[in-house]
């Protein structure tokens, strides 16, 4: 028994050395973004959940990795070494048993108040239609076909926005609350239903993915909360995340968000484009 | 199946078969296809079509499946006595040639079972070292058009699940093991189980062939409306999967019934082996699970050739969705929880203790299975009103607590215990470390909010390879080697099998572990073209990837080798208490030459601990008595 207990001391020992060491590698991670580019206040809640979910499990990692290594390094019987078996082995022990089930339990519920239960609340009321940012939100209805993001301002009037090689464009103002309508289906095929598939609304920086079905429709509301560009980094991008057909890979389209300023010249823009096509 | 095997033999060689089975079957199957695809031709009412349509490959494959199942032997040994004709079949007890034809034996049917597992497995991975070519660059290269590469990615996927996933575990060492495990001398339902082995190499075949129907470009969860807009191809996905789901769903009615009513006196609930529990939660989940995916797909395929319209805008889209993954997540723990029931059966052998917190064990086996029905919809957060997420999370959260029961026994029943690391040993380490991986990274995406940034990126590719490959191929390679002095009578070599253990662990870990760096960087799914900033790591990882190919080629080389060439094995060589260990090796066709009797717990280990498996005097006398009357009846070598 005194055996087991030094043994279990020196785990311990060992267990919140190695806890220690990792939660001090953490910090780095964490210091450099493990999402690498988050660029919107609903990123900036994934960032945050990300990061505690990374120091609560690097124990938990570390207490399973040891307890496999310490079996093969100290509990292993050297080659040609004779067997030899007590009468009889312990078969619980109240105290393991008690604290592993518990302590999962434990770890797992505050897992489920916070950051599930925290951040999907803070997700609900990002998401309310009806507090005043939200209502006085920029629309801009979404359309996925296949295989491209059509964009309009129906604010502005604006049809279809596009960029100088004519390509779409999601152009947004910094910190303003945007509200996005999602749909799937294909303007220019009303006829065909099997035309409409299910895709994805996936901006890689933004930190959000929102399937797009046919026959709904979907709503979102963000709040760009960084100056950024396909350009700049490419994870600032609209990009379709659920396989939609052989065009699914190129179903991408640049993201623009800049001032404000800058984003009413470019609707000014946009509507003289349209105007005179 | 006692009666066929010792009736005497009227003179076999005489009623030389004309074809060997395999190859009739492949004949009869073509027969099949062209007459009943002519058969809907002839009533088709749209004349001018081409010979073979949708509708009518659907009704030639089924013709096809009849026409194998009969060819490979199912006609003389089940169909002809069916209609009261005298059946001339004999089933042959020794050479290889029976693994190559319907059987009643289950250690035949495990290993026509594993064999079949193998090939999947090698068939899919092959693709998959395609997949990576295609992806060292961020344009097509070797696949001319998306659809071949998207087709490529289903056809992997699906042989990967349903084919070597749903079967290696539970056909392969759930047939041949569990009987033996039980102290049965043989199991339930043997004929149905003896077809069902046939089943796997049609559906593989049906679904690596499905390209000549055409592209299909959904990966291996055929989502709706996107498969009925599809070329045919996506037919053959539906109708290789309903093949191998039925083959799993006959494993586990055998399994379940053969568990439940044969199990040897003083075999009780409580002394039952971990194996044999993970096989009846298992077994019950697919009773549960495999007849809703296989009604979801009917529907499916019906939504494609008539049209129906129940999975497109004007039907309801989700439905699909929810039906798939209704199944899809008890799915996962079809097939990861034989996985757990493995580690807690070898670790204490090799251990030499008996094992830790047996009944939690259990317990976690068993609510694994009960909660695995409820968390479906993690799955589907990108798809779902906020107000039905928590429920979701809360539950796939909570289904980690009796997972790392399976951890507690483990690390319990090693703790100062004797541990021997022989390579299956090894390789089950290295699977509970994969798998603690796998489960980690599953924390992160059980989260709503952080699930909406990782899904459907290469962070879930990360995830679920390190669930699947983690578990099932690692734990599976270690019950081959665990039970190939059982299922052989040979040995492996000791510093290979480790060489390659090692080899594998270095080289699964340094692929998909950048999957999940490739998914936080924004790396999605089903693209064989992606962004230019991701291609220098994709092209590292693809390199490491066909090292790790080349790992998994080494380890069949060395099985292979072992089965074949390896040094005898000794009749216990681990110093188990299981009755598998308690009959020759390879087993005799009724497994004991006497029905066994459980007199304690196999999984206790002690200086003083009586055998557990008892051959009772008697019975071993008279059963000698037999064997010199019926020479062919009992003996256990090839």
């Amino acid at each position: 028994m005194e055996s087991h207990r030094q043994e279990g001391i020196l785990f311990g020992v060992v267990w919140i050395i190695l806890s220690a060491l990792g939660e001090w590698a953490a910090r780095i991670v964490i210091r450099h973004n493990p999402l690498y580019y988050t660029a919107s206040n609903i990123g900036l809640m994934v960032e945050h959940a990300f990061d505690f979910i990374v120091v609560v499990l690097i124990p938990v990692f570390a207490f399973v990795a040891l307890g496999i290594v310490w079996a093969m390094i100290r509990f292993h019987v050297k080659k040609g070494q004779r067997v030899e078996l007590p009468t009889q082995w312990a078969r619980t022990n109240r105290w393991f048993v008690g604290i592993w089930v518990v302590g999962t339990a434990l770890i797992n519920i505050l897992f489920v108040l916070h950051p599930t239960t925290t951040a999907t609340e803070h997700f609900f009321a990002i998401e309310n239609p009806s507090t005043p940012q939200n209502r006085h939100a920029l629309v801009v209805d979404v359309t996925a076909r296949q295989w491209e993001w059509i964009f309009s301002y129906p604010q502005y009037g604006l049809t279809q926005t596009v960029n100088r090689n004519g390509q779409d464009l999601l152009e947004l103002p910094v910190n303003h609350v945007v509200k996005l309508e999602l749909r799937s289906y294909d303007p220019f095929h009303t006829y065909d239903q099997y035309a409409d598939v299910i895709h994805s609304f996936w901006v890689p920086s933004w930190g959000i993915k929102e399937d797009v079905i046919p026959g709904e429709t979907r709503t979102l509301y963000i709040t760009p909360t960084r100056i950024t560009s396909y350009a700049q980094n490419p994870m600032s991008r609209v990009q379709c995340a659920e396989v939609c057909g052989p065009g699914h890979p190129w179903m991408e389209a640049p993201l623009q968000v800049v001032s404000t300023a800058a984003f009413h010249r470019w609707i000014a823009q946009q509507q003289a484009l349209q105007a005179h096509p | 199946m006692a009666q066929v095997v010792s009736a005497p033999a009227p003179a076999p060689q005489a009623r030389r078969a004309q074809w060997p089975p395999v190859l009739r079957g492949f004949l009869w199957a073509a027969i099949g296809f062209v007459v009943l695809n002519t058969i809907v031709d002839i009533v088709d009412p749209f004349r001018g079509h081409p010979f073979v349509t949708g509708p009518s490959a659907t009704l030639g494959w089924v013709g096809a499946v009849v026409g194998w199942l009969l060819g490979v032997g199912v006609w003389e040994g089940v169909a002809l006595p069916l209609f009261g004709y005298p059946s001339r079949w004999i089933e042959p007890s020794t050479g290889w040639r029976r693994y190559f034809a319907y059987s009643t034996d289950h250690k035949v049917i495990g290993l026509q079972y594993l064999g079949s597992a193998m090939g999947g497995f090698l068939i899919a991975g092959l693709i998959a070292m395609f997949m990576r070519i295609e992806l060292m660059s961020d344009h097509l290269t070797i696949f001319h058009y998306p659809t071949n590469y998207l087709t490529a990615v289903g056809i992997h996927g699906t042989i990967m699940m349903f084919s070597v996933a749903n079967v290696a575990l539970l056909g392969g060492f759930g047939n041949y093991m569990v009987p033996i495990m039980i102290g049965a001398r043989g199991t339930a339902f043997p004929k149905l189980s003896g077809i069902s082995a046939w089943l796997v190499p049609a559906g593989i075949l049906s679904v690596l062939f499905s390209p000549l129907l055409g592209a299909w470009t959904t990966g291996w969860r055929g989502y709706q409306p996107l498969a009925s807009q599809d070329p045919n191809g996506i037919l053959f996905y539906y109708l290789g999967v309903a093949a191998l789901t039925t083959s799993t769903f006959i494993v586990a009615l055998n399994m379940v019934t053969t568990i439940m009513f044969r199990r040897a006196p003083g075999m009780t609930w409580g002394r039952l082996p971990l194996f044999a529990w993970g096989q009846v939660t298992v077994g019950l989940l697919v009773l549960i699970w495999i007849p809703e995916i296989q009604a979801t797909f009917v529907m499916g395929l019906l939504e494609k050739l008539v049209p129906f319209n129940f999975f497109t805008a004007t039907g309801s889209v989700l439905s699909y969705l929810e039906l798939f993954w209704i199944f899809g997540h008890p799915e996962v723990y079809i097939i990861a929880v034989p996985v757990f029931a493995l580690w807690n059966e070898i670790i204490p052998v090799m251990s030499q203790k008996s094992l830790f917190a047996r009944e939690w064990a259990v317990i976690g086996l068993v609510f694994v299975m009960l909660l695995s029905g409820l968390v479906w919809a993690h799955h589907l957060f990108t798809n779902m009103r906020n107000s039905e997420i928590l429920p979701f999370a809360f539950f796939t959260e909570m289904i980690s607590i009796p997972t790392g029961f399976a951890y507690m026994a483990a690390i319990g029943t090693m703790w100062k215990g004797r541990v021997r690391l022989t390579t299956p040993m090894l390789l089950v380490l290295m699977s509970m470390f994969n798998f603690l991986i796998g489960g980690l990274t599953g924390v992160f995406l059980a989260d709503p909010v952080v699930n909406l940034q990782l899904h459907d990126t290469f962070w879930v590719v990360g995830h679920f390879h390190y669930t699947v490959i983690g578990s099932i191929v690692f734990t599976g390679l270690a019950a081959v080697y665990y039970w190939l002095p059982k299922m052989s009578g040979r040995m492996y070599s000791e510093f290979w099998g480790k060489f390659l253990a090692i080899t594998l662990f270095i080289f699964f870990n340094a692929t998909f572990s950048q999957f999940f760096l490739l998914g936080l960087h924004g790396m999605n799914r089903w693209v064989p073209a992606y962004p230019a900033y991701l291609q220098p790591m994709n092209f590292e990882v693809s390199i490491i990837s066909f090292f790790l190919g080349l790992a998994f080629a080494g380890q069949f080389v060395h099985i292979i080798w072992a089965w074949v060439k390896g040094p005898k094995a000794a009749d216990n060589p681990w110093d188990a208490r299981t009755p598998e260990w308690f009959t020759a090796s390879p087993p005799p066709r009724e497994n004991f030459p006497v029905q066994p009797e459980i007199v304690s717990s196999l999984y206790i280990y002690g200086a003083q601990q009586p055998v557990a498996v008892q051959l009772p005097a008697e019975e071993e006398l008279a059963a000698a008595r037999d064997e010199s009357l019926e020479p062919e009846g009992g003996s256990p070598h090839e």
